[in-house]
C-alpha cells in the first residue's frame, strides 16, 4: 500500500516538472510550479522530513511562486507579436536554420538520455555509510534542544546557518545592486479594496502568531528559524501589497538594524564563545538552549526582513520605468 | 521496493528534467525554474538517502542541509529573477538571442 502511494507521488512529481517546463503558457508554467512545490512537499512528508516540507511548502513554494507570480506582470506573455515569437520557437520547422539545429538537438537529446541512465545507476548503487544519525543521537542531550534537525542546524552545524543568512544578505544586495532602485520611498496610496484591507487586518496577527509559534515548537518538534521567518515575511508582503510598504514606514536605520541583526549577533555571540575558551558556535550545554531560542529569533527577524525587502525591490522594478517598458512592446 | 529507493530514482529523473529544461527552454523564467527543479531533485537524493540511515529517527544532517539548500536556492532564483527583469526592462528581450 504505502509502495503504491510512494509511486503515484513520484510519478505526479516527474510528471508536474515535465508539464511545467512544457506548459506553452507562462501562467501555466508558474501555476504548475506551485503544485509542484507541494507534490514535493508531499514526498518530504513521506520521508520523515516534516521540517524539509514546510520549508519547501513555504519559501520554495511559497515564496518564490509569489516572486514568479510578480514577474509575469513585467514579461508580456499575451502580448501578439511575443505570442507568434513564442509560436515560432515551438515550431522549429517553421525556422531556416531548422538543419543548423538539427544536430545540436539530436546531441542534446541523446547526451540527456544517456546521462540520465548514468544518474540512475549511480543513485542506486550510492554506498551504505551509515550516515551520521548514530552520532546526532549520541550528542542530543548536550545540544539543549528536543529536536534533531534544530540541534544540527542551530548547535552541530550553526556555521552553515550563520553562513546560510550571511547568502541571503546578499542575494539582497545583489538584487539592490541589479535593480538599481531606492527600495525606502514614501508610503504608497492604501489599498481601496476593503477585501484586502480586511484579509491585511486578520491575516497579520495571526501569521504573526503562528510564525512565534513554529520558531519556540522547533525546541522540540519540526519548526523553526525558517519557517518562522517565511510567516513573518508573509507579514511583510502582505503589508506591500495592501499599499504600506514596510521599509518606508519604519526609519532606514531600524530597516537596517532588522535585516542584519541575526548575522551579526550570530557573529558576536560566536567570538564570545572563542573569547570563553571554546570552539566558534561551541555553546556551553548548560545555556544552550537560550541561547539557540535567542539566535534563532533574530535569525527569523532578519530572514524576514530581506525576503520582505527582496520582494518588495522586486515588486517596485516595473513601476519605476514604465515609459520605457511600453515603448519596448 | 523500499520507500527511499523509490525517491532516490525519482530525483535522478527530476535532475535529468531539469537539466533538459535549463538547456531546451528560452525563457528567463522557464530556465530559472528548470534550476529550481534539478535543485529539487538533488534535495530529494539528500533526503531519501537520510531515510535510508534512519535509527529512531531519520538521519538529521541532510535534513539540514536540504533545509540550507531550500533556502539559498531560493536567493540565487530571486537574484535571477532579478536580472532576468533588468534584462527585460533595458532590452525587451524575454529570452537569450543569438540573432544579433
Amino acid at each position: 500500500m504505502s509502495v503504491l502511494i510512494d509511486s503515484i507521488l513520484a510519478i505526479l512529481a516527474v510528471y508536474l516538472a515535465l508539464q511545467c517546463l512544457l506548459a506553452p503558457r507562462l501562467t501555466q508554467t508558474v501555476f504548475i510550479f506551485f503544485a509542484f512545490g507541494l507534490a514535493l512537499a508531499l514526498a518530504w512528508v513521506r520521508l520523515g522530513a516534516v521540517d524539509v516540507a514546510i520549508t519547501e511548502a513555504a519559501i520554495a513554494s511559497g515564496f518564490l511562486g509569489v516572486l514568479f507570480l510578480d514577474a509575469l506582470r513585467d514579461f508580456s506573455f499575451t502580448a501578439p507579436n511575443k505570442r507568434e515569437n513564442l509560436e515560432a520557437v515551438h515550431d522549429p520547422l517553421s525556422r531556416n536554420d531548422t538543419k543548423s539545429l538539427l544536430l545540436p538537438r539530436l546531441a542534446l537529446w541523446l547526451g540527456l538520455g544517456l546521462f540520465l541512465l548514468i544518474a540512475l545507476e549511480a543513485v542506486w548503487k550510492i554506498p551504505d555509510g551509515g550516515g551520521l544519525t548514530a552520532a546526532a543521537e549520541a550528542l542530543l542531550p548536550e545540544s539543549g534542544v528536543e529536536h534533531p534537525v534544530t540541534a544540527v542546524l542551530l548547535n552541530f552545524r550553526a556555521y552553515d546557518t550563520w553562513l546560510e543568512i550571511g547568502v541571503i544578505l546578499l542575494g539582497l544586495l545583489a538584487i539592490f545592486a541589479v535593480g538599481g532602485i531606492k527600495l525606502y520611498r514614501k508610503p504608497g496610496v492604501a489599498a481601496d479594496d476593503p477585501l484586502l484591507r480586511q484579509v491585511i487586518l486578520f491575516f497579520t496577527p495571526v501569521l504573526f502568531l503562528f510564525g512565534a509559534f513554529l520558531l519556540y515548537f522547533g525546541k522540540t518538534g519540526p519548526g523553526g528559524a525558517f519557517q518562522a521567518a517565511v510567516l513573518w515575511g508573509a507579514i511583510g508582503i502582505l503589508l506591500h501589497l495592501g499599499g504600506r510598504p514596510v521599509f518606508s514606514v519604519i526609519p532606514r536605520w531600524l530597516g537596517q538594524l532588522l535585516l542584519t541583526v541575526g548575522l551579526v549577533f550570530f557573529l558576536v555571540l560566536g567570538f564570545l564563545l572563542m573569547a570563553g575558551g571554546g570552539a566558534l558556535f561551541e555553546y556551553p550545554p548548560a545555556h544552550a538552549g537560550v541561547l539557540i531560542l535567542i539566535v534563532e529569533t533574530l535569525a527569523a527577524i532578519s530572514i524576514a526582513a530581506a525576503l520582505t525587502a527582496i520582494f518588495a525591490n522586486l515588486n517596485q522594478m516595473k513601476k519605476e520605468e514604465p515609459n520605457e517598458i511600453e515603448s519596448t512592446n | 521496493m523500499e520507500t527511499y529507493q523509490i525517491y532516490s530514482l525519482t530525483s535522478a529523473v527530476l535532475f535529468v528534467i531539469g537539466i533538459g529544461g535549463v538547456f531546451a527552454s528560452r525563457h528567463f523564467i522557464k530556465k530559472i525554474i528548470a534550476t529550481i527543479i534539478m535543485g529539487g531533485g538533488v534535495f530529494l537524493c539528500f533526503v531519501s538517502f537520510a531515510e535510508r540511515d534512519a535509527l529512531s529517527f531519520a538521519d538529521p544532517v541532510p535534513h539540514a542541509l536540504v533545509i540550507t539548500g531550500i533556502v539559498v536556492a531560493v536567493a540565487s532564483a530571486a537574484f535571477a529573477l532579478a536580472l532576468a527583469r533588468r534584462i527585460y526592462q533595458l532590452t525587451g528581450e524575454e529570452s537569450f538571442t543569438n540573432d544579433k
